[in-house]
C-alpha cells in the first residue's frame, strides 16, 4: 500500500512538473502611499496594493489577473479585496485575439493603459470622469481585439459584456453592453482613439450605490489623443454621455481632461491637468454636480519601478465648497 | 654620464609614449565600435532571413505576435544593465535602459504583449534562441550555433 502511495505521489509530482515546464508565470505588484495636506489638516493614507499575474499557458493561450487590496473603512478589517481584471486571451491569428473575462472597458486611453499601477499614472489620481462614474470601468464578457495592424498600427476592440445595471458576476436581464473601440498610432509616440459604448440599464438596477427608478439607455462616445514623446507629454480625452429615459428624454453630459507634462531632466517632469464635467439640466443617471479640477505637480522618476509625485489640486464644484489640497505620493512596482 | 643616460631614457620614453597613446586610443575606439555594432539573430524557424530596421524595431517592440509560418514571436534581449543591452536600448528602441524596462512593464501590464526574456550572458541568450522556434534576439556578434541564423537588417549583417 505504501509503495502504491509512493508511486501515486511520484505520478502526481511528474504531472505537476510537466505543467510547470509547460507554462511560464510571473507575479508583479504595485503599491502607493500618500500624504495630503488641506484645510489645515495633514494625513497619510495607503493607496492600493495591486497584485498582477501573467501566465503563458501554451502557444496561444495566456492569462492576466489583477487583484487589488485596498483600504475600505466599512469592512471589519478596514481592507477589502477587489478582482479588477481576469483575462483569458486566445491568439486566433497574427495580431487578432479572443478575450474573455473581466476587463477594464476599453473606452479610452487611460482606462486601457494605466489600470491600477500608480507608478504608471502621469498624475496622482485618475481624472474626474473616473471618480464621477461617467465611464464604465469594468466589463465582464467576451470580445475580439487586434493590435498594430498595417502601416498606421491600427487597433480595435469589440467587446460584449453584462449590462452595468447588473452585478458584474451575473447578468439577470437580457441587456448587454457593447463596446466598439479603434485607434491608430501615426507615430511611435502618438495614439489617437475613438470608442462607442452602448448599454441599457434596467429599472431597479443597482448602479454606483443607488437604485435606478427608470430604465436608462446609455450611449458614450469618447475621443483620445495621447503623445508621450522624449520631452513633451500630452494626453487629452473627452466623453460625451447620452442618457435616455422615458420620462426625461435624452440628456447630454460632457466630460473631458487635458494633461501636459515636460521632461526638464531625465527624471523630472513638471505637469498640469485640467478636468471639466458639465451635465445637462434634467440628467438623472449621473450625480449632476458640475465640476472642474486643476492639478499642477512634479513627478520624480527614481527608476522605472519607483516614482514620487508632489501635486497641488484645486477643485471647484456646484454643490460643494472649493477644495485646495497638496498631495504627495510614493508609488512603486515590485 | 648618469644624467646623459637619464636624458636618453626620457627621449626614448617620449618617442615611445606617442605610439603607445595612439595604440591605446585606437584600441578604445575599436572596443567602442564593437559595442556599437549589433547583430539580430533568430531561431532557424520563424523570423525571415532579412528585415528592414523599421520591421525589426516593430517586432522588438512587441507589435508582432506571430511570424508568417505561424510560430509565436519570442523576444530575447540582454539585460539593460549589460553593455549589449544598453546599446540595444539606445540603437533599436531609442530609449535608456530604464525607459525600456518601463516600456515593457507597461505593455505587459496592459495585456498587449508577453514579456521578453532578458539574459545576463550571451551564452544564455544564444541557448534560449537555439531552443525556441520563433525566438529572435540581439547580440554584438553572430552566434556559433547551427540552430541559429543571422538576420540581415537593411542588407547588413552588422548594424
Amino acid at each position: 500500500m505504501s509503495r502504491l502511495s509512493f508511486f501515486t505521489f511520484l505520478f502526481f509530482c511528474s504531472i505537476i512538473s510537466l505543467h510547470t515546464i509547460g507554462q511560464s508565470t510571473q507575479i508583479k505588484g504595485f503599491v502607493d502611499v500618500n500624504g495630503s495636506f488641506g484645510k489645515d489638516k495633514a494625513s497619510f493614507s495607503l493607496g492600493e496594493q495591486d497584485l498582477f499575474i501573467t501566465s503563458t499557458i501554451n502557444d496561444r493561450v495566456s492569462f492576466l489577473g489583477e487583484t487589488v487590496f485596498k483600504y475600505t473603512p466599512s469592512t471589519p478589517t478596514e481592507f477589502s479585496v477587489s478582482v479588477e481584471r481576469i483575462i483569458i486571451n486566445y491568439n486566433i491569428k497574427g495580431n487578432h485575439n479572443l478575450i474573455v473575462g473581466k476587463v477594464h472597458t476599453p473606452v479610452n486611453y487611460w482606462n486601457d493603459t494605466y489600470h491600477h499601477g500608480r507608478v504608471f499614472f502621469p498624475t496622482i489620481d485618475r481624472p474626474l470622469l473616473f471618480s464621477e462614474n461617467i465611464i464604465p470601468l469594468h466589463s465582464i464578457g467576451a470580445g475580439f481585439q487586434g493590435n498594430n495592424l498595417g502601416k498606421l498600427k491600427f487597433g480595435y476592440n469589440a467587446f460584449v459584456g453584462n449590462s452595468m445595471g447588473e452585478h458584474l458576476g451575473m447578468n439577470m436581464s437580457n441587456y448587454k453592453s457593447l463596446t466598439l473601440a479603434a485607434y491608430i498610432k501615426p507615430t511611435r509616440k502618438m495614439k489617437i482613439g475613438v470608442s462607442w459604448y452602448h448599454d441599457v440599464l434596467a429599472k431597479g438596477s443597482q448602479v454606483h450605490g443607488k437604485t435606478l427608478d427608470w430604465k436608462v439607455t446609455q450611449n458614450l462616445i469618447s475621443l483620445s489623443i495621447a503623445n508621450f514623446g522624449k520631452k513633451f507629454e500630452f494626453l487629452a480625452e473627452g466623453t460625451a454621455g447620452f442618457n435616455k429615459t422615458d420620462t426625461t428624454g435624452q440628456k447630454t453630459t460632457l466630460a473631458s481632461y487635458v494633461y501636459a507634462g515636460y521632461k526638464i531632466k531625465e527624471k523630472i517632469i513638471p505637469y498640469v491637468r485640467f478636468d471639466n464635467i458639465k451635465y445637462q439640466e434634467g440628467e438623472i443617471y449621473y450625480h449632476t454636480n458640475n465640476m472642474s479640477k486643476l492639478v499642477a505637480g512634479i513627478r520624480y522618476q527614481l527608476n522605472y519601478l519607483a516614482v514620487v509625485k508632489l501635486e497641488y489640486q484645486y477643485q471647484h464644484s456646484e454643490m460643494m465648497s472649493d477644495a485646495n489640497n497638496i498631495i504627495a505620493q510614493f508609488a512603486i512596482g515590485f | 654620464m648618469k644624467q646623459l643616460f637619464n636624458y636618453r631614457i626620457s627621449i626614448c620614453s617620449n618617442y615611445l609614449r606617442l605610439p603607445l597613446i595612439a595604440f591605446l586610443l585606437s584600441m578604445s575606439i575599436q572596443v567602442k565600435a564593437q559595442e556599437k555594432s549589433l547583430v539580430a539573430i533568430s531561431h532557424q524557424s520563424g523570423a525571415p532571413a532579412a528585415m528592414k530596421m523599421s520591421e525589426l524595431r516593430s517586432v522588438l517592440m512587441g507589435e508582432k505576435q506571430r511570424w508568417k509560418n505561424g510560430s509565436r514571436v519570442i523576444i530575447a534581449l540582454m539585460k539593460t544593465s549589460t553593455s549589449i543591452g544598453k546599446t540595444t536600448s539606445e540603437r533599436i528602441y531609442d530609449m535608456t535602459g530604464d525607459e525600456l524596462n518601463k516600456f515593457w512593464l507597461a505593455l505587459v501590464f496592459q495585456g498587449k504583449a508577453q514579456a521578453p526574456n532578458f539574459f545576463n550572458s550571451v551564452t544564455e541568450l544564444e541557448n534560449f534562441v537555439a531552443q525556441n522556434p520563433g525566438a529572435i534576439g540581439v547580440l554584438n556578434k553572430s552566434a556559433n550555433d547551427s540552430d541559429i541564423k543571422d538576420i540581415l537588417i537593411d542588407g547588413q549583417k552588422m548594424f
